[in-house]
């Protein structure tokens, strides 16, 4: 009998979302553990890495890695996944591109510690303790992966074969990137496997869109009752669908939820928020400094908006050193 | 700090600014001066670049209000740049750090001045903060 490919699943600093995606896949998931050797999924299966040490360089067929890198132990299993596999696939949004996590990259990590540790309401640290690499306790030594400076997107850290963004990217997407790695029919490395236009192409609220959208008035979801059939924007409601990568099926907007930009950038785009930016520059009907500063006000937190989920591969981000 | 050179990049409308001067001789004056066609030709995507290349400020030169030669490039891009004062802040890229100036120059007097005036704020705030 001729040995399946090996696989690994992996998380890095996740939420457990893109595994469960994997699980989600309900039977299709049997076809896929019948095809495949599932040699390493910490969410589900008891492996430990020193069984993922053990193997061969290259000898893993495909790791699928969700979660982004923000310690030494992400990084770690990250170099190690890399060496023994033949493929890699960034899976998900934090992975592809930092996803949510990576809005931490708007403050430093001492900023991070001093609240987390120290000032926040819900603190008592008398002894001003702060978690340490390496400490010691009783005469022993203990250590802890070390937290970065900042967020890190999988490709910042190794080199990435696939990306597959999402947050989770949907079930359908995910089968046909496991048979296009089953049956070889991969496209070039590098390559996002989906479409490549912007969501508005597939949005049936695509339709409803006049062509010169003129915002006069910004609105928060919450704050109105939204029709479910008219784009977002034509009703004043921000959607990141105009600078997103397509292929999500639509979930947010058929929940009638606006896009907030989980598949990152369109095909050929390097920052989806700086394309954002200023495509809603161009609706914003403002006649003047004064009308476009009360539109302006309305907008809360602007960068966290339109940088959800790609902050950490943003123009603005430093590169790693 | 005191030896700190502010790097201004500064985009230029060529329909109010400097059309009737020698280019040679203006660039030689202003490092990083870009002449453009219309400074509603600046987006976001350019001033970002311009700091992510190391710029310490952006100066965007545009014809007077009403005057653009594209109906309302100047107003676009002013727009832009209000929009993405608010993101360059969380950024911690101070709003002073990009602006625009909408008039006419034709001689392109007024450029070396307004680059130098520039250069004096961001001499203030100091370097780009890293985040
Ligand atoms: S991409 Fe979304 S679902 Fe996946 S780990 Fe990140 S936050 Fe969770
Ligand atoms: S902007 Fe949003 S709601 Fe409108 S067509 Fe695009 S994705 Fe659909």
């Amino acid at each position: 009998m001729v040995a399946k490919p090996k696989v690994a699943i992996c998380w890095l600093g996740s939420c457990g979302g893109c595994d469960e995606a994997v699980v989600d896949l309900n039977e299709a998931i049997l076809q896929v553990t019948s095809a495949v050797d599932v040699i390493f999924w910490p969410v589900a299966l008891d492996f430990k890495y020193h069984h993922l040490e053990a193997l061969e360089k290259g000898e893993v067929a495909l790791s699928i890695i969700n979660g982004h890198i923000r310690n030494s132990e992400q990084e770690e299993v990250a170099k190690l996944l890399r060496e023994k596999s033949q493929l890699v696939l960034a899976f998900g949004a934090c992975a592809c591109f930092g996803g949510t996590p990576g809005m931490a990259n708007f403050r430093s990590k001492e900023d991070i510690f001093n609240w987390v540790y120290r000032d926040a309401p819900t603190v008592v640290n008398p002894k001003g303790n702060y978690p340490q690499p390496r400490s010691q306790a009783n005469g022993k030594e203990l250590t802890l992966p070390e937290f970065y400076e900042q967020v890190f997107a999988l490709n910042q850290v190794i080199d990435v074969d696939y990306y597959l963004p999402g947050c989770p990217p949907p079930p359908d997407l995910i089968a046909n990137a496991v048979n296009a790695v089953l049956e070889g029919k991969l496209p070039p490395k590098g390559s996002t496997l989906a479409p490549h236009k912007a969501l508005c192409d597939t949005c049936k609220r695509n339709e409803t869109k006049p062509d010169k959208i003129s915002i006069k008035d910004i609105k928060r979801i919450h704050e109105v009752e939204a029709s479910p059939d008219t784009c977002f924007l034509a009703q004043g409601i921000l959607c990141m669908g105009i600078a997103t990568r397509g292929g999500c099926g639509e979930s947010c907007i058929n929940i009638n939820m606006p896009c907030r930009g989980c598949f990152g950038p369109v095909e050929g785009v390097e920052d989806s928020g700086a394309k954002f930016i200023s495509a809603l520059a161009a609706m914003l009907d403002a006649e003047n400094d004064e009308e476009m500063k009360q539109l302006i006000d309305k907008l809360d937190d602007l960068a966290g908006y339109t940088y959800r989920f790609t902050l950490p591969v943003s123009l603005l981000q430093r590169k790693r050193a | 700090m005191s030896d700190f050179e502010p790097k201004i990049v500064c985009f230029s409308c060529k329909f109010s600014w400097g059309y009737l001067a020698n280019e040679t001789s203006l660039s030689s004056q202003i490092k990083n001066w870009i002449p453009i066609i219309c400074s509603g030709k600046v987006d976001a995507k350019h001033i970002m670049e311009a700091f992510k290349h190391g710029a310490d400020g952006v100066l965007i030169l545009g014809c007077p209000e009403g005057d653009c030669h594209y109906q309302d490039g100047n107003f676009e891009t002013k727009k832009r740049v209000q929009l993405l004062h608010k993101v360059l802040d969380s950024y911690g890229i101070e709003p002073e750090r990009v602006r625009m100036e909408l008039s006419l120059d034709p001689e392109g007097k007024r450029i070396p001045e307004l680059v130098k005036s520039m250069s004096e704020t961001v001499r203030g705030l100091g370097p780009v903060r890293q985040i």
